[in-house]
């Protein structure tokens, strides 16, 4: 036990039950602040709870329970980090489950189940998860809302099998069990009236893959509420294609208009979007900091911080200025002071294809068990283009092309060149040896391409490690299994010796 | 039922993608294209010079090398197809136009492209449209004209003038016409036409070139006209099928040897909907008329406007009461995202909805003599039987 990374043995701390056997010893000054932090999420869940309509809500759905142990995803994501990883980890993700909070609290106020504020419902409009809200930055009086967020997604996030009861509802009803099991969740909880009915009318998208478009399909019945269907090009690098985007997106913006009696915005638009901007710049720097010898924001402090600004906030709270303030502080001090994400950086990696939702914390395993640091992944590489703040034709453009390149779709969907040939790049870009390569069960888009990840992979020499799972299904490949498969090849094909041994082989099948 | 005598020909010219008529029009002269999809409209495939092959693989085996290079996680048709094309089965195509509306098709054709498994020939990608609106047929045929007919003309010189698609559509109406004729019998009472008949000289017309399949077809609707049905009909209950591609008649033959005739055909490489012909006036381009009739007419479940979804449904019961079924049998390729849920959906509202009995399937693409789906037909039939008794 002692301040330095790598002085606990982690994996000693599972008992194969749900909660650890003790907090890690981080050296005096980190642990206070790890405390200080976890007493600080403490402190958000009280005040949410404190609410009269949250804790209607606790008894009215059951996937709210999933949000009991928020500071037991902070835990795992900080496992094993001092300095600098410890003060990034909580400062980007509290942001989100501060966002999350209020987020919630305004839907439980809307909803006609609990507080029934009606004025308030007919200012929402209704997205879908996985897609991105800037459209709704040109509606400053309006809100932007995703129920399926904190109904599905993240609740997969804090409980490996927080949404398994859903995925089982969606294949009662027929659906069947080889979907991804995301948008299978999602109509799960339709099916089971789980959701808020909340939203003046609804956007629905051909987001991510057929599964979700489809999904989406069934559940706009459910909602009832008027509904646009936005289009996104699927070929969406192609030049032939942003014309017809341009157009969806002007529809979508009449169809809102129409539905709620608001006008766009556009100097509201254009102000969010530079702080949609700003977001982009900070990420572009802290991917200069990644491909030196010193990465410091990265993993699933990226990947989760990102969706957050890039999907949902989309440059709407003037709060994420501050917190990117806070966040480049950190990293630059991690940097300049040479810190590492771990004891040793064995190898730099990249992770390709879609993360499993039941092990965000993944990557920090990778990095505390055989120093492999998890650089950047597949989905936070989304567009870098900057949205035009001036010219509302250029900007319409902008937005098109933005919405074509929305977290995974931007990878999932468009074909060969930006789901296999960009790996490539990128891994020299960030100077890395090995890809984690995630097999998604239910993700056909990606699948195809097993053989000629393969193949070129060999050509370029870089080491592909397979890791199976299932997005939100952990019995068809749990953490365990997971872990086996990078144990296995880092034994193998590397003969290393991991750097915590005790994190080798731990039971955590039944941890939340 | 005496046997048509023009079956066997056509039962032949499945076999095999490489067919005889597909052979007999390289020979003369015209270019072999790929098709993988009813979102690239056929008549586009078929200007004078170039016809379209839908691709299949039939008689397929192992699809060891497809499922290496797709993962075992996929839809068995696209695997199939790759490992087709990986041992050379489509050497004969001088091109592939692909929409890219089925990720797993898609994967499947980027596979071949990528792995060159068909020398001295291209491959062309276009965005089809997911949605049946104005804006979308702007789309639509600004699309085809830039990924089909620019790809066709510049690469193997053939003519893509307003002129030139009128003449293809010509020639699709006389395919359509001839089928639609073959297709009425299937509304009588005790139809001269078995649905695996009619599914075999169905599935020809989108693997041979058009033109040399007139003639044949002709000739079965002449032999038709006389053909005597059975005294006693050689079923037990009628049955439309709906559902993701079948390009395999067996799994029709399979159905209809116990006891179902399946009188309507709601799938890829059937006859609804892509058999309706295109009417074409001289107001408008043709290329946006054909460009509207393929949107208006599609009934894939890739369209996700709340019209089309109700849309579709709604069909497959007209066609329940137009063609007097018993039933309906939703049936989908396992790993088809699209029908997966499409095939859950459809057949709860068939079922309470519109009280239409639903059988309701997943099926390899390779069904030979499937003990499995034989049971669950014959436990259908019996279903049916029981009801009508009642």
């Amino acid at each position: 036990m002692g301040k330095h990374m790598g002085s606990e043995k982690l994996g000693s701390f599972y008992t194969g039950k749900k909660a650890r056997r003790r907090r890690e010893w981080r050296g005096v000054r980190d642990t206070m602040y790890d405390y200080a932090q976890w007493l600080r999420i403490w402190g958000v869940l009280l005040r949410f709870a404190a609410k009269p309509n949250n804790v209607r809500a606790f008894f009215r759905y059951r996937w709210m329970l999933n949000y009991l142990v928020v500071p037991d995803f902070f835990d795992r994501h900080t496992e094993g980090m001092r300095g600098a990883q410890l003060r990034i980890t909580h400062t980007a993700l509290s942001i989100v489950v501060i966002d999350m909070c209020k987020s919630m609290t305004r839907m439980f106020k809307a909803d006609p189940n609990i507080g029934n504020d009606e004025k308030l419902r007919k200012r929402m409009v209704l997205f879908d998860e996985n897609m991105m809200s800037e459209i709704m930055n040109g509606f400053p009086n309006l809100i932007w809302v995703s129920v399926e967020v904190p109904a599905v997604y993240t609740c997969a996030m804090m409980v490996q099998d927080g949404v398994v009861h859903y995925t089982d509802a969606a294949q009662t009803y027929g659906v069947p069990s080889d979907v991804c099991p995301m948008p299978l969740a999602e109509l799960g909880v339709a099916l089971e009236d789980d959701y808020p009915r909340i939203g003046a009318c609804a956007v629905h998208c051909n987001t991510t893959c057929d599964g979700s478009l489809m999904g989406n399909s069934i559940e706009g019945q459910y909602f009832g509420i008027p509904t646009y269907e936005l289009a996104v090009p699927i070929r969406h690098t192609y030049e032939s294609v942003q014309p017809y985007a341009v157009e969806e997106i002007k529809n979508c913006i009449a169809f809102i208009e129409k539905h709620t009696g608001e006008t766009f915005d556009w100097n509201a638009f254009f102000k969010s979007m530079e702080l949609f901007n700003a977001e982009t710049q900070n990420m572009l720097d802290w991917f200069e900091i990644s491909r030196t010898k010193y990465p410091q924001m990265i993993g699933t402090n990226l990947a989760l911080y990102r969706y957050c600004v890039y999907q949902a906030t989309g440059g709407r709270y003037e709060v994420f200025r501050k917190v990117e303030e806070k966040l480049n502080r950190y990293i630059r001090r991690g940097y300049e002071q040479k810190e590492l994400v771990c004891r040793e950086i064995r190898h730099r990696a990249i992770t390709w294809g879609v993360q499993s939702a039941y092990y965000t914390a993944f990557t920090v395993w990778l990095q505390n068990c055989w120093g492999v640091a998890a650089l950047v992944d597949m989905l936070s590489l989304c567009s870098t283009r900057m949205v035009d703040t001036h010219d509302k034709e250029q900007a319409l453009k902008d937005l098109a092309y933005l919405y074509g390149k929305m977290i995974m779709r931007s990878r999932s969907n468009g074909g060969y060149e930006v789901g296999v040939e960009d790996l490539w790049r990128f891994c020299e870009s960030f100077d890395v040896d090995v890809v984690i390569m995630y097999c998604h069960m239910g993700c056909k888009a990606m699948s195809g391409y097993h053989g000629l990840f393969e193949e070129e992979a060999r050509k370029h020499g870089i080491h592909l490690i397979w890791v199976n799972h299932n997005l939100m299904k952990p019995e068809d490949g749990s953490r365990k299994d997971m872990r086996m498969e990078v144990n296995r090849y880092m034994r193998t094909v590397f003969r290393e010796e991991p750097l915590d041994p005790s994190l080798e082989d731990f039971d955590d099948d039944r941890n939340w | 039922m005496r046997d048509l005598s023009q079956l066997y020909p056509f039962e032949k010219l499945l076999e095999e993608a490489n067919n005889e008529l597909v052979r007999e029009g390289v020979a003369m002269g015209l270019h072999p294209i790929g098709s993988v999809c009813s979102l690239a409209p056929e008549p586009l495939l078929n200007l004078p010079g170039c016809f379209s092959v839908r691709l299949r693989a039939p008689r397929t085996g192992s699809i060891e090398i497809g499922t290496y290079y797709m993962s075992s996680l996929l839809c068995e048709c696209c695997r199939a197809i790759l490992e087709r094309a990986v041992e050379g089965g489509y050497q004969f195509l001088d091109g592939i136009i692909a929409p890219d509306a089925c990720a797993q098709m898609n994967r499947c054709v980027e596979n071949i492209e990528h792995l060159n498994c068909i020398e001295n020939s291209f491959v062309s990608y276009f965005d089809a449209p997911m949605k049946s609106d104005d804006t979308a047929l702007r789309h639509y045929v600004r699309q085809t004209q830039e990924h089909v007919l620019k790809p066709l003309h510049e690469k193997l010189g053939v003519d893509i003038s307003d002129e030139s698609i009128r003449t293809a559509v010509a020639q699709h109406n006389q395919i359509c016409h001839l089928l639609q004729e073959l297709s009425a019998y299937r509304k009588e009472d005790n139809p001269r036409i078995t649905g695996y008949e009619f599914a075999v000289l169905c599935t020809a017309t989108y693997c041979c070139p058009k033109a040399l399949l007139i003639d044949r077809l002709a000739a079965v609707a002449e032999e038709l006209k006389t053909r005597e049905p059975d005294q006693k009909p050689a079923f037990r209950v009628k049955v439309v099928v709906a559902g993701s591609e079948i390009d395999d008649p067996g799994l029709i033959q399979l159905m209809e040897e116990t006891g179902i005739r399946v009188v309507a055909d709601r799938f890829c490489f059937g006859f609804f909907p892509e058999r309706e012909p295109i009417a074409l006036h001289d107001e408008e381009d043709a290329l946006t008329q054909v460009c509207r009739h393929y949107l208006n007419i599609g009934k894939c479940p890739r369209y996700m406007n709340a019209e089309k979804v109700a849309e579709r449904q709604e069909y497959v019961r007209g066609l329940v009461q137009e063609y007097h079924a018993d039933g309906v049998i939703y049936q989908q390729m396992k790993f088809c995202d699209y029908w997966g849920y499409e095939r859950a959906y459809a057949s709860k509202n068939m079922r309470e909805k519109y009280g239409v009995p639903t059988l309701s399937i997943d099926r390899p693409y390779v069904t030979g003599s499937s003990g499995q789906l034989r049971t669950r037909f014959q436990a259908f039939v019996e279903s049916l039987e029981i009801k009508k008794l009642r």
